[in-house]
């Protein structure tokens, strides 16, 4: 079931367009993943669908409803994002019970415990806070709401290694006991990859990928071998990706169906990250060369090889 | 009513801040008159009684706590999914406390003034001859009404700030200069000084310390309101 759903949602800021037509929906219950470069409009995505900016044109339905100044729909989500300012007055203790107070679901015993892992300083004026510490106050209020909707907008900027795999694993284990539609927005995909389970790609304002982890994984492969053998293989399909050493080629491929030849040749899977990287990059090169490219598409190929990955 | 109530308790977490900063600056600006006084008013010629309009401060301070109330606290607020619509009422709901508070607060202020010989120097900082009243209602009233004007006054300027930005003050600021010029030219060229002046003496105290602040502050809030719809934190 669809919680959030945007139809045909453009955002302008003068002459640019931060959101261009976009569509997509957040399943019920489901980790979703929300990737793409800097200035993508990731970020504009989520301030409107939580109401905190209004779409120029378009639909955007949470829980069935508009979300602009609706408090009914608005308790029932939070929005941690890394940009997040603290009034000055506040130590980090009053950010946590200004969250205490408004989200219905509020654990303060997970808060609790959250604080002590993540070493977080109670008494300290939020405006001491170093980085790491602001990201770690996010993160909890983010965990501890259990908002039916939760939104990560690079909630980890500055967390160490240790701090951001504590995050993953409290956001798993709390996600399996209290399931939730949970975003995830980041650069970090490789970290991440293993978590979401749907992903959704914007560049330039638009949607490039928006289909299911596995789905996605099965889509794409890289080969490599003879460059003749190659070419071959990958042959009407979307190359995303080519190097070529001496007679070798090697490609990321997109949509190959499984019957094909793959006696001389060696077939990998692709990590999540290479995966979105490439995408990206054919995408603005056809955006770049002849008009309006398509990249992977919008659910592009579902059906096509699953497993040809030996 | 109780999603107003939680938020203005977001406001007020850390309520020593919010509402007792006004008071510590008063506290110290009542010490530093005492001090002034004290040194400037020679023991053997005791002369009228000093009147000091050092009272201004907390008013001052509670404008300059609800500009931030606006660019701090609303942005914070909209973050934990609070609706602007929620945020301004609570907001008003804190004001109208916080100057019903402060109103009481001088009142007793005026009462101890009174109790210590204007604080041993026959000083006049909160019983000022202007404000006084014969009833302890209209007296506390007359002390509120200025604070609901400049705290929704601060509250205004703070949501044009956070629509707006740095221009959005200018402007503000540059429009309200360019309206006092253009009245006081008015008032000079009809030669309106004397009708000006007649309005300020012969309307009641309660008028205009307490009703007529209390009649812009609706406005303003009114407005802080309309701005705040499409502000973005």
């Amino acid at each position: 079931m669809s919680v959030v759903s945007l139809q045909g949602v453009t955002k302008r800021y003068g002459d640019t367009r931060a959101v261009d037509d976009v569509s997509f929906d957040l399943h019920e219950n489901r980790i979703h993943g929300l990737l793409g470069r800097n200035g993508a409009g990731k970020s504009t995505v989520m301030r409107m669908l939580t109401g905190q900016e209004v779409p120029t044109s378009g639909r955007i339905r949470v829980f069935g409803e508009n979300p602009y100044e609706n408090a009914d729909v608005l308790h029932r989500v939070c929005f941690i994002k890394e940009s997040q300012r603290y009034p000055d007055i506040f130590i980090a203790r009053h950010a946590l019970e200004a969250a205490a107070l408004v989200f219905p679901n509020w654990d303060q015993d997970f808060a609790d415990r959250l604080v002590d892992e993540f070493r977080l300083p109670l008494k300290q004026r939020v405006r001491k806070l170093s980085r790491g510490q602001l990201s770690a106050v996010g993160v909890i209020i983010g965990l501890a709401a259990r908002a039916p909707v939760t939104l990560f907008d690079e909630p980890y900027l500055g967390l160490d290694a240790v701090a951001r795999q504590a995050f993953y694993d409290h956001l798993i284990a709390d996600y399996t006991e209290h399931p939730r539609t949970i975003v995830l927005s980041t650069h970090l995909i490789d970290e991440v990859a293993d978590i979401i389970e749907h992903v959704t790609v914007i560049d330039r304002g638009r949607i490039v990928m928006d289909d299911s982890s596995e789905n996605l994984r099965s889509q794409a492969v890289t080969v490599s071998g003879p460059t003749k053998a190659v070419e071959q293989f990958s042959d009407g399909h979307d190359v995303l990706h080519r190097e070529d050493l001496g007679g070798f080629t090697r490609v990321l491929v997109a949509g190959v169906p499984s019957e094909r030849e793959t006696a001389s040749l060696q077939v990998e899977p692709v990590s999540l990250q290479q995966l979105v990287v490439r995408t990206t990059q054919f995408h603005d090169a056809a955006l770049a060369g002849a008009g309006t490219g398509n990249g992977l598409g919008n659910g592009t190929g579902t059906g096509t090889g699953k497993g040809d990955r030996s | 009513m109780t999603q107003l109530v939680k938020v203005a308790r977001i406001q007020l977490v850390n309520a020593r801040m919010v509402l007792g900063l006004p008071l510590l600056v008063l506290a110290c600006v009542l010490a530093a008159n005492i001090v002034i006084f004290m040194a400037i008013q020679a023991p053997e010629s005791p002369g009228e009684s000093p009147v000091t309009g050092a009272l201004v401060s907390i008013y001052i301070v509670t404008l300059v706590t609800h500009v931030q109330t606006m660019t701090q606290m609303f942005p914070f607020a909209l973050g934990l999914s609070i609706t602007r619509r929620d945020f301004v009422a609570s907001a008003g709901l804190v004001v109208v406390g916080q100057a019903l508070l402060y109103g009481v607060v001088i009142w007793v202020m005026s009462l101890l003034e009174g109790a210590t010989g204007g604080w041993g120097l026959d000083l006049a900082m909160f019983d000022l001859p202007f404000l006084e009243q014969s009833n302890v209602v209209t007296q506390i009233l007359v002390y509120t009404g200025p604070f609901l004007l400049l705290s929704f006054a601060g509250l205004w300027t703070g949501i044009v700030y956070q629509r707006w930005g740095q221009p959005g003050v200018w402007v503000l600021a540059l429009s309200i200069g360019a309206a006092l010029v253009g009245l006081l030219a008015l008032i000079g060229w009809q030669d309106w000084w004397q009708q000006v002046f007649d309005f300020f003496a012969e309307t009641p105290t309660l008028l205009l310390f307490a009703a007529y602040p209390a009649l812009i502050a609706a406005v303003l809030a009114v407005a802080t309101y309309a701005t705040s719809r499409r502000a973005v934190p």
